[in-house]
């Protein structure tokens, strides 16, 4: 559906996409994951039509997008991180509005239109001035206009960021029954278990480079790293430094009186764990193994990005 | 085409929610009324104040003079109005975002541009209308003498809805490529203003835009032939303006 070669995107002497490549299969959802200022909404905005590109070849639905822009764009909705809209209008005449762009008749966009209110939940609000809308309102109603004419391929720009947790788990809801309607879908966030709920494949994004793109399930069998979570009855401090040195651990996240070590040979490290814990001298209250999460998959890789 | 309809349609709702048409009415029209009626009322009012040979110079005033008077003050005064009024016509839209939801969605600049244009370039040559008919209708009523007719207020106003639809075109070009309104609105209010300068150089003045002014206060004339060449320039100006703007808007960043 989407395929993305050698993409770059300058601003000024800041590279904010360093030749990214990716494919995005049809019907699937796609999450793209990175931290702030990862490129996740330079690229969006790039796929969308917004931003021009300084390097690279897009293609969707195999037509090549800068040949084909103003048709590929009518497929597509676009949910922006911060939606701008018309303050002075309300949901229904700014519905409509967008409903003329794309080309909707005025009688089939109106009642398509009340549909649309009344999935994201905005009905009752809908004769009231978007001014005086909330952010999560606004949210709902630019979901809303990006799925405007059901278009073939969505981009959510981090969908839930503005949503309290009824509207977040609802927005979930409405991607995965978008899924089962064969939409594409297009999922920057940074709400690492959102992602890992309804997404199929996972790009990892960072400092404007691809660290990994695969499929969920391929990437917890690849990238798959036991994780030793171990509770001290007193917070150990600076003493778990020296484990640090140890060359069969790749990292240590320490949190209060838990630290988790996440080590490169599984096998080495069951032998070898409880023998350096015990040069801390402190009491272990718990110990045990756990299988990584998308989280976990995604901070190792962010840095060995780092490293590099 | 949808992006035109749509656009027309949101410009007319947008100047009626945020009070454009009102600010430009005023801006446009109320010099129509107030003009003739402060030169009536002038010198009765100074009469207390200046000496009786002095204020005879005010009581002096006939249809030609006011009408030409009012012709000065739309320029110097409505200028300033629909400048800071339309500053923003493009660069609000992208400086605030607004567009990111109509491009998303496939809405062709050149719609976008041209309903933006036709729309103020019709409001102004309505208002300006009812301005010079507006003030035909008050120096008639009040003052006696002079040979301004229906006719030459038809053609002044005429020729001052080509000035500023030329100047609308201007201001359309500058708001699509200054980010800030301000800029753009200023610019247009300085070029405005300076280009009058070139109505001192007999040579060449009938090439400049501010020659259509010039024209619209000669009173003498329904018609004069040295108009002709500055009505073609200024409609291929606007042509290429216009022109501009949607190429602009075209490679534009709007996210």
């Amino acid at each position: 559906m989407i395929e993305v070669i050698g993409l770059k995107k300058n601003y000024g002497r800041l590279e904010a996409l360093k030749s990214i490549s990716f494919k995005v299969d049809s019907g699937t959802v796609f999450g793209f994951i990175g931290r702030n200022g990862a490129g996740k909404t330079t690229t969006m905005n790039i796929l969308t039509g917004l931003i021009r590109f300084n390097q690279g070849k897009i293609f969707i639905k195999g037509m090549d997008f800068l040949k084909h822009k103003y048709k590929l764009v009518k497929l597509m909705g676009y949910l922006p991180e911060t939606p701008a809209f018309y303050n002075y209008m309300n949901a229904y005449q700014y519905l409509n509005f967008i409903g003329e762009i794309i080309g909707c008749n005025s009688g089939k966009s109106g009642s398509y239109t009340a549909k649309l209110l009344e999935m994201v939940k905005l009905k009752k609000q809908g004769k009231r001035r978007i001014g005086g809308y909330s952010k999560g309102m606004k949210q709902r109603l630019a979901l809303a206009a990006a799925f405007m004419n059901k278009p073939e391929i969505l981009f959510l720009d981090e969908p839930a960021s503005a949503l309290d947790p009824e509207g977040r788990v609802e927005m979930l809801e409405l991607i995965k029954e978008l899924k089962d309607e064969k939409i594409t879908i297009f999922i920057s966030t940074h709400i690492l278990n959102d992602a890992e709920r309804v997404c199929d494949k996972i790009c990892i994004i960072d400092e404007g480079r691809i660290l990994l793109t695969e499929n969920l399930s391929q990437l917890y069998k690849t990238y798959i790293q036991p994780i030793f979570d171990i509770e001290f009855e007193q917070d150990p401090g600076d003493k778990i430094n020296f484990l640090k040195k140890l060359g069969w651990i790749e990292n240590i996240k320490q949190k209060d009186k838990m630290i988790s070590l996440y080590v490169k040979d599984i096998d080495f490290a069951r032998k070898e764990i409880l023998k350096e814990i015990s040069k801390l001298g402190a009491v272990i209250s718990s110990y045990r193994i756990r299988k990584s999460t998308l989280e976990d998959i995604f901070i190792r890789m962010v840095s060995k990005n780092e490293l590099v | 085409m949808n992006s035109f309809k749509a656009y027309f349609k949101k410009e007319i709702l947008e100047s009626v929610r945020t009070n454009k048409y009102l600010i430009l009415f005023v801006g446009i029209v109320f010099w129509a009324l107030l003009d003739p009626l402060m030169l009536k009322l002038m010198p009765l009012l100074l009469s207390n104040y200046l000496p009786a040979d002095m204020s005879a110079l005010f009581s002096d005033f006939t249809r030609d003079t006011a009408f030409q008077s009012f012709l000065k003050d739309l320029f110097q005064i409505g200028t300033i109005f629909i400048a800071f009024t339309l500053m923003g016509l493009i660069s609000n839209e992208v400086y605030h975002k607004r567009l990111v939801f109509p491009y998303s969605r496939g809405a062709e600049p050149a719609g976008i541009v041209l309903a933006k244009y036709i729309h103020y370039a019709l409001i102004l040559s309505v208002f300006i209308l009812i301005a010079f008919l507006t003030n035909y209708f008050y120096i008639n009523h009040l003052f006696e003498g002079g040979i301004v007719s229906i006719v030459i207020v038809l053609k002044s106003s005429l020729l001052y809805i080509i000035y500023y639809c030329l100047l609308l075109s201007i201001l359309l070009f500058f708001s699509s490529v200054f980010k800030r309104s301000l800029v753009s609105g200023i610019t247009v209010l300085v070029l405005s203003y300076s280009l009058s300068i070139f109505n001192q150089f007999k040579s060449i003045r009938t090439y400049f835009p501010n020659y259509l002014l010039l024209e619209a206060t000669d009173i003498r004339y329904i018609f004069d032939k040295s108009v002709i060449p500055i009505i073609i320039i200024s409609f291929c100006i606007i042509i290429i303006l216009v022109f501009f703007s949607i190429l602009r808007m075209r490679k534009i960043d709007v996210a």
